[in-house]
């Protein structure tokens, strides 16, 4: 009985010892920071100045807060135009490689390629690929006598294909390595199965790639649906947030409001927000993995 | 009927979309490519006359010159330090905590476990604000100290390295304790090695996330000699409005560290994402 007593506590400080650095930096950087926003979110004052207590006013505002409502839908519209074309473009590219074809390793390399390069990078090639009068396109256009009628950055549409088409290029190679994954986790039997059947390639996609893809399809849905609501660096770098708020996501005019504006508290409401947002989506997302396994 | 027969075949199609897509993927970079090697003061090159003469380094002279304006080695040296830093840190601590978690008794694991796995629902976007409050009460903006320890990946890293140890057969570990070895010898003897290829994926993935990250290191670097790439990057080249040949030189330079990394470890990076996905 008591060596056993002295095993578990020798466990205990085992354990400890081996956690203790980890929880440290966690609880420090992770947890506590939470509970100081969520404090902060209850008071008025700026950013290193005094805070007085206000209850839920920075909620109750929020409410009424034009601009809060319009980052949202901008946001929730981004996950609307990026999340389709995201498993479509991915999904491809991933049955392409899958193929086998002549140069695989070379179109799997250049599909990926952009992923591995900065936001700053990939915002600064695109600015200067699509800005009006001076980009490459509006350049290249009124070299042959065409004058581009539209401008990328000069409204809500067009400034959110522009980033709509950054984001695909630049992330098209990440989920294709997600969905690539999936397909080489299908065995090859099922379609040497399919084959004696006499199935036609179409038949076999459907009846059995896709049905066989459904769970890294969630998974990129959730995904993409997570990082539009991060999104910041696209809408920063490429189109500023403009013309006006029009292409501002939730993170960006959280930004804006504790970097620009300096009021941490209200700051500190929208970002608390934005954490239960995702917070819900994630137990969605971990509700799924359960539920497959 | 059988050029039909060709025309279904998806092969065919493959080869068409394939080569196609890659080309759209690689021409913005060979784009930017190029117009590094125009001459400083180009404005964008069109079509027609992109492959013409002449072209120069001195775009890459003008962004190397030290004058305080583009300081490319002292941000590409902060952005492999705080690379370097951030992964060893967590991929070591969250490995020392996966494997107490996995394979020690001890009251209290679920607790812990829960806690752990709650802060994958914590964006580090929602929490910048709070975080730059601390820094900026301890004294450290513009530090190394306020770039590194905010916002490690440490839960993700946690559990790619926990699920890895749940899987190592358990006759390995009583061997070793039947031998008489210390807890930290078994990590350091049988799971270290066992596991080195998932930290190796894992040290990747977080490594791309820490070069990437730019809300962060933007609202707590701003002296230039502290600023990483992503956030020196786009303060340099705000001053040039029409000139794209010195503009597309930084970026060139900017990349090269990460385009190198991607060659050498492309396959350890496609595991890394793929175990991501996985679990």
């Amino acid at each position: 009985m008591k060596q056993h007593r002295s095993h578990a506590y020798k466990n205990y400080l085992a354990a400890l010892a081996f956690l203790a650095p980890f929880m440290v930096i966690y609880l420090w950087f992770w947890i506590y920071p939470i509970i100081k926003g969520f404090m902060t979110s209850l008071s008025k004052g700026s950013m290193g100045g005094e805070k007085t207590f206000a209850g839920l006013d920075n909620y109750s505002y929020m409410m009424s807060d034009d601009k809060f409502w319009s980052s949202l839908w901008n946001t929730l519209y981004f996950i609307l135009i990026s999340t389709p074309s995201i498993v479509v473009l991915g999904l491809v590219l991933a049955l392409i490689v899958n193929m086998k074809l002549k140069g695989t390793t070379l179109l799997r390399t250049a599909f990926f390629m952009p992923y591995m390069l900065s936001v700053s990078v990939i915002g600064s090639i695109w600015v200067f690929i699509l800005q009006s009068r001076t980009g490459f396109i509006a350049e290249t256009l009124s070299s042959m006598g065409i004058t581009m009628g539209v401008s990328f950055f000069g409204s809500w549409g067009m400034g959110w294909l522009s980033i709509l088409i950054a984001t695909l290029w630049w992330t098209a190679g990440f989920n294709m390595i997600l969905f690539l994954a999936g397909l080489q986790e299908i065995p090859d039997d099922l379609y040497e199965a399919a084959d004696i059947d006499g199935a036609g390639a179409w038949n076999k996609f459907r009846f059995i790639t896709m049905p066989s893809l459904k769970g890294v399809t969630a998974l990129v849905v959730i995904l993409q649906t997570i990082s539009s609501f991060k999104l910041f660096g696209q809408t920063w770098l490429i189109t500023k947030g403009g013309p006006g708020t029009s292409t501002t996501p939730l993170v960006h005019y959280i930004y804006q409001i504790a970097f620009k504006q300096w009021d941490t508290g209200y700051a500190a409401a929208v970002s608390f927000v934005l954490f239960l947002i995702i917070a819900l989506i994630s137990l969605i997302q971990y509700k799924l993995l359960m539920s497959k396994s | 009927m059988t050029s039909i027969k060709r025309w279904m075949n998806p092969r065919v199609w493959a080869y068409v979309f394939g080569y196609l897509f890659a080309v759209m993927m690689i021409a913005p970079l060979l784009w930017m490519l190029i117009s590094a090697f125009k001459e400083p003061g180009s404005t964008v090159t069109i079509l027609g006359k992109l492959f013409g003469t002449p072209f120069s380094l001195e775009s890459f002279a003008k962004v190397m010159k030290p004058d305080g304006t583009a300081m490319m080695w002292r941000w590409t040296l902060n952005s492999v330090i705080v690379g370097v830093v951030q992964t060893a840190i967590t991929v070591l601590l969250s490995s020392w905590a996966a494997f107490a978690v996995s394979r020690i008794p001890f009251k209290g694991k679920t607790f812990i476990f829960a806690l752990i796995l709650a802060g994958m629902m914590v964006p580090v976007e929602s929490i910048v604000v709070p975080l730059f409050q601390m820094v900026t009460d301890m004294g450290w903006s513009n530090s190394y100290n306020a770039l590194i320890w905010p916002g490690m990946m440490l839960p993700l890293a946690f559990l790619i390295l926990k699920q890895f140890i749940d899987q190592l057969p358990n006759e390995l570990l009583e061997a070793a304790k039947m031998d008489g070895a210390g807890i930290f010898r078994i990590w350091a003897r049988i799971i270290f090695p066992l596991s080195s290829s998932s930290m190796a994926a894992v040290s990747i993935f977080i490594f791309i996330q820490s070069w990437n990250n730019l809300l962060w290191p933007m609202l707590v670097a701003q002296d230039t000699a502290m600023m990483t790439l992503p956030v020196g990057i786009p303060t340099f080249q705000s001053i040039f409005a029409t000139d794209l040949a010195v503009p597309m030189a930084s970026n060139v330079l900017a990349s090269i560290p990460a385009l190198l990394v991607f060659l050498f470890f492309q396959k350890h990076i496609i595991k890394g994402i793929s175990m991501t996905g996985i679990k």
